[in-house]
């Protein structure tokens, strides 16, 4: 069969359209030559030929934009409730959430403790003291998957430098989305994870009766994309053909929702069947609680690849505010986590996946300046 | 089905809680749905034809593919996509109204 004709928009219309399409296939041509730099990165991990050289924890400054419409008080949560998802984070990073005692006894041994903890970022990006959370009144009623909470000038906040923070957009989202996020490698100014409030921490607007999203696994799950994690099933549709490139977790056909009972065998992955208490499928909160060791790999290899900002860059002021707390980490290289030597390394790889970025960006704005002069 | 041809013209998600066996039912993006980990399935049918198919994405968001529409007549829709986004495909509208879309599964 050919492909049926479609009757030509006009000459105008195309113009533009191509404009778009060009594009949009720039940026993705960007984002693809960036992504195969950090999956080749990842691929090393998970084979063993690279391994991590990062000892004790991280602590991933954190900012949250609460972005709340003018005229839904609702929708701007407060602090508790900030607060209780910063607690949830890091006890599921951690290995330290209660319902860890729920992995099936087959599957124990692969929980991972990943040293990766969160904290309210204490200065801001000018080096004054801040809570780590901004608060944004907007006149928007809600916001769609298409970023536009992550912008002042569409009516929601500002990133702080991606490299730095982990950026959190907290808000009313449309169409019963729960949340989304953004792989390594996407324009910084994007990097980050978008929740709806009532689906962030575990009080307050979470904490709603019958909310099967109450216990702040969507911003677990979020990161785990933002630290490079595919779906568990591999986002095949349904089919059996590709995996989520961490050997340790089964092939499964499609997503697990609600509360599935084990074992639950798919794509010939019996006897123990799809690992449906992965944060990283779509089952309900109450339902998700670990992280493997092959998933803490790929982890590694994107916080000493794409990410590696926050290993080797890590802001004095805000090592010294871990200090200053009183926790355990008693000196900045140890909160670092990366032994001195190994900073060298990373800096470098950071360097040269950003000089690489750029490059791919000024070959995609002169093709779109050739383009809007044609 | 006589006389007009239905008016899908806007954005739709997938209710998929509300199926039958025969149709996937589809409601206007502002609908008060239920939350859903799993991303609704988007159509959106644009009066100038174009068209917008939004896929269930690897970082929860719905992945937009755009491509053109058009009504073939007797409630049968052709979706088309630029090659290499997907083969073409055709919709049979078994009824929109009351800001219910329902579609042949
Ligand atoms: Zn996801």
């Amino acid at each position: 069969m050919t492909e049926p004709t479609v009757s030509p928009p006009p000459a105008r219309d195309l113009c533009g359209t191509m404009l778009v399409h060009r594009r949009m296939l720039n940026e993705s041509m960007s984002y693809r030559s960036q992504r195969a730099v950090i999956e080749n990165r990842a691929l090393q991990y998970e084979i063993g030929r690279l391994s991590s050289a990062r000892r004790g924890p991280v602590v991933i400054p954190v900012v949250v934009h609460v972005v709340a419409g003018r005229d839904h008080p609702e929708q701007n949560i407060d602090d508790e409730q900030v607060h209780s998802q910063i607690t949830v984070l890091n006890q599921d990073f951690r290995a330290a959430n209660p319902d860890v005692s729920k992995v099936p006894d087959v599957w124990r041994d692969l929980v991972a403790d990943t040293q990766i903890e969160f904290r309210l970022a204490t200065r801001d990006p000018n080096g004054e003291p801040t809570d780590g959370i901004v608060r944004v009144v907007t006149d928007r009623p809600g916001f769609d998957h298409r970023d536009g909470v992550k912008s002042s000038r569409t009516g929601g906040a500002d990133p702080w430098p991606s490299d730095r923070y982990l950026n959190m957009w907290v808000c009313q989202l449309a169409g019963s989305l729960l949340g989304y996020a953004t792989f390594p490698g996407q324009p910084p100014h994007l990097d980050g994870v978008v929740i709806g409030h009532s689906f962030f921490g575990t009080t307050g607007t979470a904490a709603a009766p019958g909310n099967p999203f109450n216990r702040g696994r969507t911003t677990t799950h979020e990161i785990g994309h933002w630290l490079n994690l595919f779906h568990i099933w591999g986002d095949d549709d349904g089919a059996c053909s590709s995996d989520d490139k961490v050997a340790d977790t089964p092939n499964q056909a499609d997503a697990n929702t609600g509360m599935p009972t084990f074992p639950h065998v798919t794509c010939a992955n019996g006897p123990n069947g799809d690992m449906f208490m992965n944060y990283m499928d779509y089952t309900d909160d109450a339902g998700m609680f670990m992280f493997t060791q092959g998933q803490l790999a790929r982890m590694n290899a994107c916080l000493e690849g794409a990410r590696a900002s926050f290993l080797a860059a890590m802001p004095e002021a805000e090592a010294e505010a871990v200090r200053a707390d009183g926790s355990r980490h008693a000196d900045a290289g140890e909160a670092r986590g990366v032994p001195d030597g190994e900073v060298e390394r990373l800096l470098h790889d950071s360097e040269r996946l950003t000089t690489e970025a750029l490059h791919d960006i000024r070959a995609a704005l002169n093709t779109v300046a050739g383009y809007s002069r044609w | 089905m006589s006389g007009e041809p239905p008016d899908v013209v806007g954005a739709w998600l997938h209710s998929h809680e509300e199926d039958t066996e025969t149709a996937a039912v589809y409601r206007p993006a502002d609908h008060p749905f239920r939350p859903s980990r799993r991303p609704r399935r988007g159509l959106e049918f644009r009066a100038d034809g174009t068209f917008t198919d939004l896929r269930p994405g690897p970082d929860d968001r719905p992945r937009e593919v755009p491509g053109r529409w058009r009504d073939e007549g007797g409630g049968r829709l052709r979706i088309t996509f630029p090659a290499g986004d997907g083969a073409p495909s055709d919709l049979s509208v078994i009824s929109c109204a009351d800001g219910v879309l329902m579609i042949a599964k």
